[in-house]
C-alpha cells in the first residue's frame, strides 16, 4: 500500500505536465504558447509492492521545507513535456 | 512517514514506470479532446539515491528513505521512441501457441540459465535451435536440454489434453470388435503409435488421429460389464477410462 502522503507516479507526472494556457495579449493581437518545458525537482519516493507483488511507485515533492534530524533522501525528478500530439510517438 | 521501501530489480522499477507513464499519456490524451493546448511528456529522468545488493544470483536494489546516508546513485532515462522503433527493438509479443519458460515444470536454476542467454518462451529457444547454435557450448552451463525438450512437450500436451467424448463398441469390414474413441487431441503425435490396454491385457490400436482412435477386441481381453481401457496417446497423455458395456 502506498503511503497515503505520496501520490501515484503517473498522477505526479501528469500534475507536471499542466503547463498552462496560452499567454495573450488582446490589445496587441498576439498570443504565445510554451511549446516545450523541462522540470526538474527533488522528489521523495515510496517503493511498495501491492497484494499481487507488483511494485507500486509513489512520489512527492519535498514535503517539508525546514531542517529535520532525519534529512529526506530526495531522488531527482527531470521530465520534459512538450506540446501537441503524439507526432514522434510521446 | 512512509514504511519500508521493497527491494525491487532494475526491470521491474522501468516496468513500472512504463505502466505509470502510459497511465499520463491516456489520461493526456483524453484530456486532448476537449483542449487541444496540451502536453505530453517527451522523455523522462529519474536520479535515485539507491542501495544496491548482490545475493550471487539478482542485483536487487532499496530506494535510500530519510536519514538513511552513503546510498549510491543510478539514473534511469525515459525517452519517447515512435511505433516504428518499437516494432523494430521489440520482439513480438508471446503468441497463444508459445509457452512461457515460467510455465515448463524445471528447476529455477535452468530457468534462470535459459533467461541469461535471453531465452524467455520456447518460440525463443526454437529461433535459436533453427540458426544451429549448440546452446550447450555457447553457455558453458549444465543444462540438460534433453530434460528440457521433454518437459516442453509435457508442457505443450498439457496445455492441449486428450478429451474423450465418447467410447462404441461396434465391428469392422471383417465382423470383428472393435472399441471407437471420439473426441479431441488424441493421437497428437505422428511418431508414437497409441498404445491401448484393456483389462490389463494389450490391444492393438488399428487407427488413430487427433479426433478418433480405434482399438481392436479379441478373446483375451476377456470383456465384462465393467471394463478397464488404459491409454497412452504419447509419452505425456496418459488415460483411464471405464467401459461399460
Amino acid at each position: 500500500m502506498l503511503d497515503e502522503a505520496f501520490l501515484p507516479f503517473a498522477e505526479i507526472v501528469r500534475h507536471l505536465c499542466l503547463v498552462g494556457e496560452p499567454i495573450s495579449d488582446a490589445s496587441a493581437g498576439v498570443s504565445s504558447v510554451i511549446e516545450e518545458c523541462s522540470v526538474e525537482l527533488p522528489v521523495e519516493l515510496d517503493v511498495t509492492r501491492d497484494a499481487d507483488g507488483r511494485l507500486q511507485i509513489g512520489s512527492a515533492p519535498p514535503l517539508y521545507y525546514v531542517d529535520t534530524t532525519f534529512r529526506p533522501s530526495f531522488h531527482r525528478l527531470k521530465l520534459r513535456a512538450r506540446l501537441g500530439g503524439d507526432d514522434d510517438g510521446g | 512517514m512512509a514504511g519500508e521501501n521493497a527491494a525491487w530489480q532494475l526491470e521491474e522499477l522501468v516496468d513500472s514506470l512504463v505502466v505509470e507513464l502510459d497511465k499520463t499519456r491516456e489520461t493526456l490524451a483524453v484530456k486532448a479532446i476537449n483542449k487541444p493546448l496540451s502536453y505530453t511528456v517527451k522523455d523522462l529522468a529519474l536520479e535515485l539515491n539507491i542501495f544496491p545488493s548482490y545475493d550471487g544470483d539478482q542485483v536487487k536494489f532499496v530506494t535510500a528513505q530519510p536519514g538513511q546516508q552513503g546510498a549510491s546513485k543510478v539514473s534511469i532515462q525515459l525517452g519517447s521512441i515512435t511505433d516504428q522503433q518499437v516494432r523494430a527493438t521489440t520482439k513480438a509479443p508471446t503468441g497463444k501457441q508459445d509457452l512461457n519458460i515460467d510455465q515448463i515444470d524445471v528447476d529455477t536454476r535452468t530457468k534462470r540459465q535459459l533467461r541469461k542467454l535471453g531465452v524467455k518462451s520456447v518460440e525463443d529457444l526454437q529461433q535459436i535451435q533453427k540458426k544451429n547454435v549448440d546452446l550447450e557450448k555457447v553457455s558453458e552451463s549444465t543444462i540438460d536440454y534433453k530434460r528440457l525438450a521433454n518437459q516442453i512437450q509435457k508442457s505443450r500436451r498439457n496445455e492441449t489434453p486428450p478429451r474423450v467424448r465418447s467410447v462404441s463398441l461396434s465391428r469392422n469390414e471383417n465382423q470383428a470388435p472393435q472399441l471407437v474413441l471420439r473426441g479431441e487431441n488424441l493421437a497428437m503425435d505422428r511418431s508414437f503409435k497409441p498404445v491401448a490396454v484393456i483389462n490389463e491385457t494389450l490391444a492393438e490400436v488399428t487407427a488413430c488421429n487427433d479426433r478418433e482412435l480405434t482399438v481392436a477386441l479379441g478373446a483375451e481381453h476377456q470383456l465384462a460389464q465393467e471394463n478397464e481401457l488404459v491409454l497412452t496417446f504419447d509419452p505425456f497423455a496418459v488415460m483411464k477410462i471405464n467401459v461399460r458395456i
